[in-house]
């Protein structure tokens, strides 16, 4: 798995396309594919802060279930924006999904083979 | 020496910066954890315990010190002293904000500043968390944004003095100084 991170609107998944020239990705937003809908083709996960925000709202345990996706899409690229350098916001809720989300991205970081940051389009490879 | 550790939320920078402080540490030193924030309900007291967690088992004293962070040396013994203190954002809030000594951004700033400049002197070894506020490009009320910019002024002027600073992103450490004197983990 290879992970991607960086603030709102830095180029990433154009960055992602660009650098691994990938033949008919499927890139989906703030979600995971159909069992058996792949078919080899190359999954890109775009927006994973979103699909956090939604298990969290639907009561679930993304922190766990990622674990179960990533044995199944190990060659997956996942694309994250950088939520958490900022004011610690007041609601509880948006503290708890910022907090949440820089977490799994450590694990997510822990497992990856490589971890980039883009800013300005351009990535850094951090691992 | 001087080490600035910042991230934002969640980033894992505590846990990079008692590692770091435990590196540095030799057998015969005494490692100081200066606590800055002030507990307000169940979230903060599960914060808090997350903390000491971590902590556990490394040996660290922890020394409450939410304000006038220079006054945490009096509660140190003498000999070889490393502190770690978390964190610079809840210790500019507290000097900005809590009353009855509520000061404005730039004194707030300058206070900090130089308590943290005290306590280098005091210290073998003074690793200093940080957190990045800076980048969610949301307006806040003007003293909001008057601590995002005593936060940026704290933080330049102690990067400037440190001699190892660190941005933990996503649980890696990407630095962003190293000195010529850095004897630490890179």
């Amino acid at each position: 798995m290879k992970l991607v991170i960086g603030g709102y609107a830095q180029g990433k998944l154009e960055y992602v396309f660009s650098k691994y020239k990938l033949q008919e990705p499927v890139a989906l937003d703030g979600a995971w594919p159909e069992p058996g809908s792949l078919q080899g083709k190359q999954l890109v996960v775009n927006h994973f802060h979103q699909w956090v925000k939604s298990r969290i709202s639907e009561g679930g345990c993304p922190e766990e279930e990622i674990s179960g996706l990533l044995d199944a899409y190990g060659d997956c690229i996942i694309i994250c924006d950088e939520v958490g350098n900022g004011i610690v916001p007041a609601g509880s809720a948006e503290r708890e999904y910022r907090e949440r989300v820089g977490r799994i991205l450590i694990l997510l970081a822990q497992r990856a083979e490589e971890v980039e940051r883009v800013i300005c389009g351009i990535g850094q490879k951090i691992k | 020496m001087m080490a600035l550790v910042i991230g934002g939320s969640g980033s894992g920078k505590s846990s990079y910066a008692e590692e770091l402080a435990v590196s540095l540490s030799s057998p015969a030193a005494k490692k100081y954890y200066l606590a800055t924030m002030q507990v307000f309900g169940r979230e903060g007291e599960q914060r808090v315990e997350r903390h000491r967690a971590l902590r556990r088992g490394k040996g660290f004293l922890t020394i409450e010190q939410p304000t006038e962070i220079q006054k945490a040396v009096g509660c140190m013994e003498e000999g070889e002293r490393v502190a770690l203190l978390e964190c610079i954002s809840n210790l500019t809030a507290n000097e900005m904000f809590q009353q009855p000594e509520a000061k404005p951004g730039a004194q707030a700033a300058e206070q900090v500043i130089q308590g943290v400049g005290l306590l280098g002197k005091e210290t073998a070894h003074l690793v200093v968390v940080s957190n990045n506020v800076f980048e969610d490009g949301i307006c806040y009320d003007p003293a909001t944004m008057e601590y995002i910019r005593a936060m940026g002024r704290i933080n330049r002027a102690l990067a400037q003095a440190a001699d190892y600073v660190v941005e933990v992103v996503a649980g890696i450490p990407v630095v962003l100084k190293q000195g010529l004197n850095w004897k630490g983990q890179a």
